[in-house]
């Protein structure tokens, strides 16, 4: 019931900064979960960049420094997990009663999305950066001084991805109605779209019709250019990144929007 | 549908209020109609799944009528909800307090919400905090609250930007009985005092709205059975009634026989049958185990019951995280085990832990004889002077050779009127509970797409 909607559809700025600030506060006040993903990250890191620290690569004929491939993937990971699992909160929102006092206040959906989009993208942002800083603490970056601008050109490539990702965040989460479901979303969405991003390893290294799958996620050019900014190298040009990523990010934001708004909770 | 202008008088107005739900085609509200005045604290009490929580969810804007035409302090709910929910609070059923944050945050969300500027917040968070006595807790996480002080934190909330109407679903459910006074004394105080507002309050507690409510509305299957002031209602049942409780009794058959000749006394004006304790046999009478806080008290840990078993999912939970669930249900009576099994399709089933589900399969299908289920039935009599019609009525009990448990004769109470009009109708429309309680819980499920 699209009606439902409120008429007036002005954002109310003060709302979606209140709303956003307490997403970030809920993630700042749960230490566990701050801690798990600053262990997941290291434990990452020491696997997978140790792990496939012996495996040429490279990209353009250019060859990169494995550490530095596997740590900036699993940097660009982080936006996947945070943001379709941030999404979520609308679950737990739903399941907890909270959505029900959201949802009768007197501002638009449109309002309410936005706050929480923009806190989960926040959050997002943090993690990526906490993820980039401790790669560069462990020195798997090597330490120059040019790495203060590139992680600077990380962090709006970072937001434009994470808006596409809660957005599917959300959609799953307002058509989700039971617990159970966590699992089948984290085996069929979650982990296709991170095992198939290039995140870990390299694109032309694995046979072609593997390529082809991974070219229909559009994850994988979010990474790329994640890349392309971090190492300043990439399998795809830099335009085909960018179009692919804005293109899906908006068709994922306004399925998320759709979702939202036709959602119903008493 | 033709423009109904609203009444001035009235703050809250419904006329011909219908509401479908189209995925179950279930009706849930069915051609209501009623006004509020200002100022007045008024009751729609019903059974579950009667609609009462509908009708608050289509005056809140949560829902789309299906048809008729709603009013709330002057505005059209279907055209200008911006408007009615600026006018309203509303306190839900269920907890809505996000238990992550502090009290105070909480208020302060919902004042930003509500676009309040930032003075006239700090305020107002701490006038409506000193309504509800929770000051001193106003830097607690919600979630430490007791289950009442979240209850009075929500209405806390309601009350921040000075709604012109209170909605209260059901505000004391599962709360224990001093907590259920204090809520009420707020609740009176927020109507008679300065604030003189308008509250709208559903329940199925009798006492509460007896105690609370200018005038009750009952309903049930989505109608109005009868709408009038607590003490008119009272007066329809004049004179007293008579509770008669019987042993356990093979032949029921007897029973239309006997309230046949029970009525053909004199005097005798409506009775009601029922067969008592239906819940009572489902919920087991609690020994507390020695060492529990003094708060925890059988009444709460029955309440708590009560609502676990009115939803097949919060009794999964249940049933998973304490393994004390688990053992309650084998070792409940058959009947009980019944009820719970009709309130699971085989969708809901595959949820169900392994031992349990082996359980619930079997009784569905049958395996377990029929036992001689103890029911008890009970007349309900009202009669116009108890003093001379009781003999009577016993001396008709005794022919038919039925044994009488007990005999209680009292002034009608509101439970006397509910039943009297909720009690038969249920009874007339379908006689086996399971019917309803499917019908409730296909409602909650719609309600919460």
């Amino acid at each position: 019931m699209s009606e439902l909607s409120i008429t007036q559809t002005k954002i109310n700025y003060n709302a979606v900064w209140a709303l956003a600030k307490r997403e970030l506060l809920g993630f700042w006040r749960t230490k566990s979960r701050v801690i798990s993903s600053i262990a997941q990250g290291i434990l990452f890191l020491f696997v997978f960049a140790g792990g496939f620290s012996s495996l040429s690569i490279t990209i353009d004929g250019v060859p990169v420094d494995s550490k530095a491939f596997t740590a900036s993937g699993i940097a660009a990971i982080v936006i996947l997990f945070t943001g379709i699992f941030g999404g979520m909160s609308i679950f737990r929102d739903k399941m907890f009663g909270f959505m029900k006092e959201l949802l009768v206040a007197p501002v638009s959906r449109r309002t309410l999305m936005f706050g929480r989009t923009l806190g989960i993208s926040l959050q997002t942002l943090i993690q990526v950066l906490i993820m980039i800083g401790l790669s560069i603490t462990f020195g798997y970056y090597g330490y120059d001084i040019n790495l203060i601008w590139r992680v600077m050109l990380v962090l709006p490539v970072a937001l434009l991805a994470s808006m596409g990702i809660v957005g599917v965040g959300l959609t799953i989460s307002t058509r989700l109605n039971d617990m159970q479901s966590f699992g089948l979303i984290q085996t069929f969405i979650v982990m296709p779209m991170f095992w198939l991003s290039g995140a870990l390893f390299a694109f032309n290294s694995v046979p072609l019709p593997m390529q082809v799958i991974m070219m229909c996620n559009p994850f994988t050019y979010s990474v790329d250019l994640f890349r392309l900014m971090l190492l300043g190298v990439s399998y795809f040009p830099f335009w085909l990144d960018l179009i692919v990523m804005v293109v899906f990010g908006a068709i994922l934001i306004l399925i998320g929007a759709r979702s939202f708004n036709k959602m119903e909770v008493s | 549908m033709t423009e109904i202008k609203s009444n001035s008088e009235n703050i809250v107005e419904v006329k011909d209020l219908v509401k479908i739900y189209k995925d179950g085609n279930v009706k849930a509200i069915d051609k209501i109609s009623f006004t509020v005045k200002k100022g007045e604290i008024f009751a729609l009490l019903g059974p579950n799944g009667a609609g009462k929580t509908t009708t608050l969810s289509v005056l809140a804007t949560l829902l789309n009528a299906t048809k008729g035409a709603t009013f709330v302090n002057g505005y059209n709910v279907a055209k200008d909800p911006d408007k009615v929910r600026k006018s309203i609070g509303f306190v839900f059923q269920e907890p809505s307090v996000d238990g992550e944050m502090k009290g105070w945050e909480n208020l302060e969300l919902h004042a930003v919400l509500y676009g309040m500027p930032k003075k006239e917040r700090q305020v107002k968070i701490q006038e409506v905090l000193k309504i509800v006595d929770l000051e001193d807790r106003a830097n607690t996480y919600v979630k430490n609250y007791s289950g009442g002080m979240k209850r009075r934190l929500e209405i806390a909330r309601g009350l921040i930007h000075e709604p012109k109407v209170l909605f209260l679903d059901e505000p004391t459910l599962g709360l224990d009985p001093q907590t259920r006074r204090k809520i009420w004394e707020k609740i009176k105080e927020l109507n008679k005092g300065d604030l003189n507002m308008t509250i709208l309050i559903t329940t199925h507690y009798m006492d509460e709205a007896d105690e609370l409510a200018d005038r009750i509305c009952i309903m049930d299957h989505g109608k109005i059975i009868v709408m009038d002031t607590s003490e008119n209602l009272k007066k329809q049942l004049s004179g007293d009634v008579i509770d008669i409780q019987f042993e356990n009794v093979d032949d029921q058959f007897k029973f239309p026989m006997i309230i046949k000749q029970i009525k053909e006394i004199s005097g005798v004006k409506n009775i009601s049958f029922g067969t008592a304790g239906s819940e009572q046999e489902i919920i087991p009478k609690i020994q507390l185990p020695p060492g529990m806080p003094a708060t925890v008290t059988p009444e709460i840990i029955q309440a708590r019951m009560r609502e676990i078993l009115s939803d097949p999912k919060k009794l999964l939970m249940a049933w998973k995280k304490m393994p004390m669930a688990a053992n309650m249900f084998f070792s409940a009576p058959l009947i009980a085990k019944k009820r719970i099994a009709d309130m699971f399709n085989d969708k809901l089933l595959e949820e169900v832990p392994e031992n349990i589900k082996q359980e619930l399969i079997k009784i569905k299908k049958g395996e377990y004889p029929e036992e001689e289920v103890d029911i008890e039935p009970s007349l309900s009599i009202s009669c116009k002077n108890g003093g001379k019609q009781l003999p009577l009525i016993i001396q008709k009990i005794n022919e038919n050779n039925l044994i009488i448990k007990s005999v209680n004769m009292h002034q009608p109470t509101l439970e006397d009127v509910f039943l009297h009009y909720v009690g038969s109708a249920i009874r007339e429309e379908s006689s086996n509970h399971t019917k309803d309680t499917k019908k409730m819980i296909q409602m909650r499920q719609l309600r919460k797409r």
